[in-house]
């Protein structure tokens, strides 16, 4: 146990107080600095720029979880039943959680460049009107990543809830079969509840997941158009080794998005598990 | 009488939903397969091809882009770069994870669930917040700009996951084998080596199957710790391509794919070792 706790300490501890200890000082490009306080986190609330950040990624991450868990709940419903495609559409829908984030942004880049594949398509399909500047246009460049979050992991939701239905005890679904309980019926008053530790699993994972996005914009838009992509960890990454050096007003960001992730997953994984002892 | 068209319209009906969920799961499927379908086609496309008729399917095939990128990216070095650097990270975290999980969950003393939380708990700890403070140490430790400060940077972040995949598997093992093994007069050490290391095979292959993912698909780490080009590994040296030919669909697709063929290699040769870790797991237990 010694050597993990060595390395361990050394690695993730003692950083993680010496990251604490810079938030308290003016360090540039870790100098010693001086002691001010709380300045730093004080100058979080007045700063723009990194409450703009920090509701783009609470934005962002909120529209992951919530479409990327209905797509892979809807694919594990629809896989439940059918055993013959089952396990092969499972590992298919897998392949892009398989991939890095820089590979997926490599290919969706194109896909959404101005002249590039969603655009062809729609102007084949007659649909030009709908045609966008996907990632150059504010409006709808968050999304457009957001897209790809959930192309990379639905896949990984839907292996999840699939095995939560692997779960599922059959008497109860025939039982339910029985009542005269199909369809939505079946799914709203059994299945679902049912599904309860699968979903505090999925909704946790992508959360925390989401919250912490990085490499998708630093490829995709860098930040951009104005900022409309600029997420707590591209911020944080951005003013520690963009060139400013800022250190402590870095780290002092990224115990921002640290109490963040805490707090929201925290606090959802009480409320769902809570709701799982009801249930 | 009356029950037979009823029962009959009801499976009409079930039919019926059920074409229409299949219709539907089908088209999902295609969509989250197209990207992939489409990069590999173009890929293999003449630029001037492509750039005349973009979604259109490959006329002529080529292997000049991979030949282009495959340069670009210093892709034989950064392979290399990348594989020492999840080799090494990933024997290390495998080593210390399962050595200390072996007496976490062995020992019930309270102290030992603190250290377990402790070490549980890095695993939320987004990298950004570390990132800063441990570029001052490799610094410090002139460790900046080498393998050795990326591998112990791993390791170490990837421990936590390692001690709980070993603790919650040495729950499941009953004490009795390693106090038989005791009666027997081996010592603690000769039982982990001779009784349990056998019995994790499975657990790490599984453990390392998605450590190896975290590890090479990771851009951050690399990006922050290694300046060199010849040291950096092939997410860094993809991402550098970004800012030279952004949207060049035959400089992209192509690096996608190479930064991912020596994954799917590295995955079909442990995907068996994982199948045979279960069969031999099953055969003996």
């Amino acid at each position: 146990m010694a050597p993990a706790l060595a390395l361990y300490t050394l690695i993730v501890l003692y950083p993680l107080v010496q990251g604490a200890r810079l938030s308290l000082t003016d360090s540039i490009a870790g100098g010693p600095g001086a002691f001010v306080g709380l300045d730093n986190f004080l100058a979080l609330a007045d700063d723009s720029r990194v409450m703009r950040a920090l509701g783009i990624t609470v934005a962002y991450a909120v529209v992951v979880v919530v479409v990327q868990n209905a797509i892979g709940l809807a694919l594990a419903r629809a896989l439940y039943r059918r055993i013959r495609v089952q396990r092969a559409i499972s590992v298919l829908v897998l392949l892009p959680t398989l991939m890095s984030a820089v590979m997926a942004a490599f290919i969706w880049t194109y896909l959404f460049a101005p002249d590039g594949g969603i655009n062809h398509i729609l102007r084949a399909l007659g649909l030009g009107t709908f045609e966008q500047i996907w990632l150059g246009d504010p409006a709808t460049a968050l999304w457009s990543i957001a897209l790809v979050n959930v192309w990379m992991f639905a896949g990984y939701s839907c292996a999840i809830f699939l095995a939560g239905y692997m779960s599922l005890p059959s008497e109860l679904l025939d039982a339910a079969q029985v009542d005269g309980a199909r369809g939505w019926r079946q799914f709203a008053s059994v299945e679902w509840p049912l599904l309860a530790p699968a979903l505090t699993v999925n909704i946790t994972l992508a959360l925390i997941g989401s919250l912490k996005v990085f490499e998708l914009p630093l490829v995709m838009t860098n930040g951009g158009p104005a900022g409309a992509t600029t997420t707590l960890s591209i911020v944080i990454f951005d003013k520690i080794f963009g060139g400013e050096g800022n250190f402590a007003y870095g780290v002092t960001i990224s115990i921002l998005l640290l109490a963040v992730v805490v707090v929201l997953a925290s606090t959802t994984q009480a409320l769902l598990r809570k709701r799982e002892e009801r249930i | 009488m009356t029950a037979r068209p009823r029962s009959s319209r009801v499976h009409g009906d079930r039919g019926l939903t059920h074409h229409l969920g299949s219709v539907v799961l089908a088209l999902t499927v295609i969509l989250i397969l197209v990207p992939f379908g489409f990069t590999v086609l173009t890929a293999f496309r003449p630029r001037e091809d492509v750039a005349a008729d973009p979604l259109g399917l490959p006329t002529r095939l080529t292997l000049s882009n991979f030949g282009d990128v495959i340069g670009r990216m210093n892709y034989g070095v950064s392979v290399l770069n990348s594989l020492i650097i999840l080799i090494c990270s990933l024997f290390i975290s495998i080593l210390l994870g399962a050595l200390a999980a072996y007496p976490l969950s062995r020992i019930t003393a309270r102290w030992s669930l603190s250290v377990y939380r402790i070490f549980i708990a890095g695993a939320t700890i987004p990298v950004f917040v570390l990132i800063a403070p441990l570029y001052l140490l490799q610094r410090e430790l002139g460790l900046l700009n080498t393998h050795a400060g990326v591998i112990l940077v791993y390791a170490a972040l990837n421990l936590p996951i390692a001690i709980f995949f070993y603790t919650s598997f040495f729950r499941q093992i009953p004490v009795e084998l390693e106090e038989a093994a005791a009666l027997d007069g081996a010592g603690l050490m000769r039982t982990f080596f001779t009784i349990l290391l056998p019995l994790l095979r499975p657990v790490t292959a599984t453990l390392s199957t998605f450590l190896t993912l975290t590890v090479w698909n990771d851009l951050i780490i690399p990006l922050v710790f290694l300046r060199s080009t010849e040291l950096r590994t092939v997410m860094v040296n993809a991402y550098a391509l970004i800012g030279t030919f952004t949207i060049d669909p035959t400089v992209l697709f192509p690096a996608a794919l190479l930064g991912v063929a020596p994954l799917l290699v590295v995955f079909i040769v442990l995907q068996r070792q994982v199948v045979a870790g279960l069969t031999t797991g099953a055969v003996k237990g």
